[in-house]
């Protein structure tokens, strides 16, 4: 069946059973892969991945069931499935009802393109390829450790009881390479590099350039000594170290579970004032951008953190409904198989004004880190880990990179110590717009 | 059955190898938070994939379909995506012998999960849940899970291998979370093995959630572990991710091959006298244990440190070849969605004599870590993995619990330190992530060491 034909077929079919409302979520996705290792192509491949999910409610008792196979008979078998889970599952008393039909904003622009959709295995390859050669052409100590470049393209549909009937498809196109540059019997520390979005407007020569520079720098490192000092991170760790628990912290289930440490403390400083964070579902070609969420709710505009004041929280249907509000369109799948989560769409930090050279020159003593290797402890805020790709800071000036250094520190202490933010914003793989991000007051571990 | 479907597909095969697999990974899930259940979930997904050779260079291609005529388009794919990125290959693949296997395996189970009653499991995530959040009033939310993952995988290649496979995992996680004025910390414990409902008699999921509330309980209002290199015992429930990310991975022949630690070291010594190291496909009850691996080959028990002397690497088929050793049976592919690369199975240290006192004996000031969290590793032999509770250990005595760290060190230079050994083995599920992620086991028994803590600047 097609998706469009699958969704509504099984709402309709988990309501003859007896349901008191049900929700069908199908998707089909296929994945052009490339899988790079060794500096060989490690292997190629194209998979169609489809299936449905339904979740059926009987007495406030919530059932989910999900296959890979979408013949009406096996969609009949799923329903059914569902009802017998539910009738097992014991009441949630919390559970309200699925959403209601809203009307849907205009498609955002740039989260389907036709030339993404249509690349085969080898167009794929020559995207990788060219990353390859454009890492090999910036230094010729540069080795291509390992790499991934994928094109996606998925279609989603979604039905539900309460009129939800829509659908809507989107591209990804995502590289990442992992170098390691090699000079008279040294290997540098692993330099990793990507790129991420919607449309063709995608640069392999960029990966690759950056991935053989960052490589090639992290060579001939020496060790620090302890201190408390002040931390350049990029976008990438930037997003890592303090967006995930900020998103942690903003999660609506985590804050009605107490789970929160920001639970009561909407209108409160949170964060330095320059801190300006929103979450916008509809962000033109943002990577997390859709018309609608993973249960069919318009997404939207939610300002998160204003002026360093947390302004408010995010949700899906069921973290709303508990409160009596209505989703803000924040509900995530990461397929037909796996139950709603609140996640952000595109969570966008506002930019400052300086220059990542500006910001390095702005540390009396302090590192600059482009990888962490580490534990981020998202709902107390502790990050603990290795430094990588890592450069001692001394008066404003990178002086050499570091090697077996190790940070730690607590993100919600550290969006209290912001010291700078850069203007230099870009996407990451959790959905994340962040600039450079300068902090203080970390802790700086050495032998 | 799949298989004579596969077998007759293959008959229409025009490459020189081919090997396709059928995997249907059919799960049940129960879910419970903080006193409320938020999942029930049953489904599965499955599927085929051919993996074709055509002069050294390989093609992949995967199907949800079951269908004949796209179980054969899959397989004229993978062929034709061999052929076209041909030209683009500087390293051609060819495959150690192995002998064609035909044979059936399935999982050893006392009480078979599937055939469980669903109330009678569901219960016993609600007792659990109730139980954690029953702890102390500190804590303020937990999530117990149960799962049952039932896989189902035939493979049949051109060179007349005939196998299916039946593989079932139960696996448990506890998170437990405290607060208490403005200070907020999570617990998690797991357990996990290849085996029937009898996992629960080992250790009852109820036990697990107490350790978590236990600990999450305790660490609350307690400071950071400081940071700097200090004499450790890592916990026997831990050991198993230093043999996974700090050794395991460099022994992988892909990252052997494009010059990780281990490289060139065969025969060398590269750990304390007292460390052997292995990997072992067959492991009774491991989460990683499988017959067969993706390849079709035989798995084993494979010896990588012997009383600190590498003995060996994990190996392909292709990787086997190259090294000119046998196929260790390390191919494995998450499911039938990706072409199998090499993967520990179960990997562990083996057991020691010393007891936890004895091991604490030796240290004057250190710690006693405990509790695991992420690990990853470079293949320089840099690794780093979390930790959630260092017990202060003063003149070899135990003292007060902080909050854990990341630990981080060369895994050569914190095995060539590893210098006691306990006694109290266990063997751990785990996941890996390695381009795809995979079931695998970790085991060892407590020792002591040194390691970096990524703590708190004095």
């Amino acid at each position: 069946m097609s998706l469009q034909a699958s969704t509504p077929l099984a709402v309709k079919t988990c309501e003859k059973l007896g349901a008191d409302e049900a929700e069908a979520y199908a998707q089909r996705t296929r994945t052009v892969e490339v899988v790079l290792e060794r500096a060989e192509i490690q292997s190629e491949r194209v998979k169609v991945q489809q299936g449905i999910g339904i979740r059926l409610v009987k007495k406030k008792g919530l059932g989910f069931a999900f296959s890979s196979d979408l013949s009406k008979a096996s969609v009949e078998t799923t329903c059914r499935n569902a009802l017998s889970l539910a009738r097992t599952a014991i009441p949630n008393p919390d559970w309200v009802s699925f959403p209601a039909a809203e009307k849907l904003p205009k498609t955002p622009t740039g989260t389907f393109d036709e030339s993404v959709a249509a690349l085969s295995g080898n167009d794929v390859l020559k995207l990788a390829m060219r990353a390859f050669d454009a890492a090999k052409k910036q230094d010729k100590r540069a080795e291509i450790d390992d790499g991934k470049f994928s094109a996606i393209a998925s279609e989603i549909a979604v039905s539900n009881s309460h009129g939800i009937e829509a659908t809507q498809k989107g591209t990804l196109l995502e590289g990442f390479l992992v170098c390691i540059a090699k000079e008279k019997g040294e290997v540098s520390s692993m330099a990793f590099e990507y790129d991420i979005s919607r449309s063709m407007k995608f640069s392999p020569e960029s990966i690759g350039k950056s991935a053989a520079e960052k490589a090639a720098a992290s060579l001939r490192p020496k060790t620090t000594e302890s201190f408390v000092g002040q931390l350049v991170l990029d976008a990438d760790t930037a997003s890592t170290i303090l967006l995930y628990p900020l998103l942690s912290s903003v999660n609506a289930d985590n804050v009605q579970r107490r789970r929160s440490l920001w639970a009561d403390k909407l209108g409160e400083k949170v964060a330095v004032p320059p801190l300006n964070v929103t979450d916008d579902g509809l962000l033109s070609n943002g990577i997390g951008s859709s018309i609608f969420d993973a249960e069919g709710v318009p997404r939207q505009k939610t300002p998160v953190l204003t002026k360093g004041v947390l302004k408010g929280f995010l949700h899906n249907s069921f973290t709303a409904n508990k409160e009596k509000r209505k989703s803000s369109g924040n509900a995530s799948r990461e397929n037909y198989n796996t139950l709603p989560v609140v996640f952000a769409s595109n969570l966008i930090v506002e930019p400052g004004k300086k220059k990542l050279d500006e910001i390095v020159s702005l540390v009396d003593k302090g590192i600059i880190m482009r990888r962490f290797s580490g534990n981020v402890r998202t709902d107390s805020g502790e990050f603990s880990g290795i430094a990588k790709q890592a450069g001692y800071i001394e008066k404003g000036e990178i002086k050499y990179p570091l090697k077996e250094t190790m940070i730690s520190g607590n993100a919600f202490n550290a969006l209290m110590n912001i010291v700078a933010i850069g203007r230099e914003t870009r996407p990451t793989f959790m959905n994340s717009y962040v600039p450079p991000i300068l902090i203080d007051k970390v802790n700086i571990v050495s032998k | 059955m799949m298989l004579d479907t596969l077998v007759k597909c293959l008959g229409k095969s025009v490459a020189d190898h081919v090997e396709m697999r059928y995997h249907r990974r059919e799960a049940l899930t129960i879910s419970i938070r903080d006193g409320k259940m938020d999942e029930l979930n049953k489904g599965f997904v499955e599927g085929v994939c051919s993996r074709a050779l055509v002069k050294g260079s390989w093609g992949f291609s995967s199907t949800t379909s079951l269908e004949e005529k796209e179980i054969v388009k899959a397989l004229k794919d993978a062929t034709s995506l061999a052929r076209a990125s041909k030209p683009k290959k500087r390293r051609f693949a060819n495959l150690a012998e192995v002998k064609p296997a035909e044979d059936s395996y399935t999982t050893k189970m006392k009480r078979d999960p599937r055939k469980a009653d669903q109330e009678e499991l569901v219960r016993l995530v609600k007792d659990t849940d109730a139980n954690v959040r029953g702890f102390s009033k500190r804590i303020v939310s937990d999530s117990v899970v149960f799962a049952v993952i039932d896989d189902d995988l035939a493979f049949a290649s051109s060179e007349g291998a005939r196998i299916t496979q039946r593989i079932v995992r139960c696996t448990g996680r506890v998170m437990a979370t405290a607060r208490e004025k403005g200070n907020l910390t999570s617990a998690y414990e797991s357990i996990g093995e290849q085996s029937g409902l009898e996992v629960l008699e080992k250790t009852p999921l109820i036990e697990i959630g107490k350790v978590a509330a236990e600990r999450a309980d305790k660490l609350v209002s307690a400071p950071v572990a400081p940071g700097g290199v200090f004499p450790v015992i890592l916990e026997n429930k831990i050991v198993g991710l230093l043999a996974h990310e700090a050794v395991g991975h460099c022994s992988e022949a892909d990252l052997v091959y494009g010059g990780s630690f281990l490289a060139g070291k065969v025969g060398k010594k590269v750990a304390s006298n007292i460390v052997t190291l292995v990997d072992d496909g067959r492991y009774s009850g491991g989460l990683g244990t499988m017959k067969y691996d993706d390849e079709g080959v035989p798995t084993e028990k494979t010896v990588v440190i012997e009383k600190g002397v590498v003995k060996g690497f994990l190996h392909s088929r292709e990787t086997a070849l190259e090294f000119k050793v046998h196929a260790t049976g390390n191919a494995r592919a998450w499911n039938f969605e990706f072409d199998p690369i090499i993967r520990m199975r179960n990997t562990y240290i083996e057991t020691g004599d010393q007891s936890i006192e004895e091991l604490a004996e030796g240290i004057k000031e250190g710690y006693f870590l405990k509790g695991g969290l992420g690990g990853q590793a470079d293949f320089t032999g840099e690794f780093m993995f979390g930790t959630q509770e260092a017990v202060k250990i003063k003149n070899g005595r135990l003292g007060e619990s902080l909050r854990g760290v990341t630990i981080s060190g060369n895994a050569f230079e914190v095995l060539k330190n590893v210098n006691a050994i306990g006694k109290d083995f266990i063997m751990r599920a785990g996941m890996c992530g390695k381009e795809q992620i995979n079931y695998v086991g970790m085991g060892g028994p407590s020792l002591r060491t040194k390691v970096m803590l990524g703590g708190v600047t004095k």
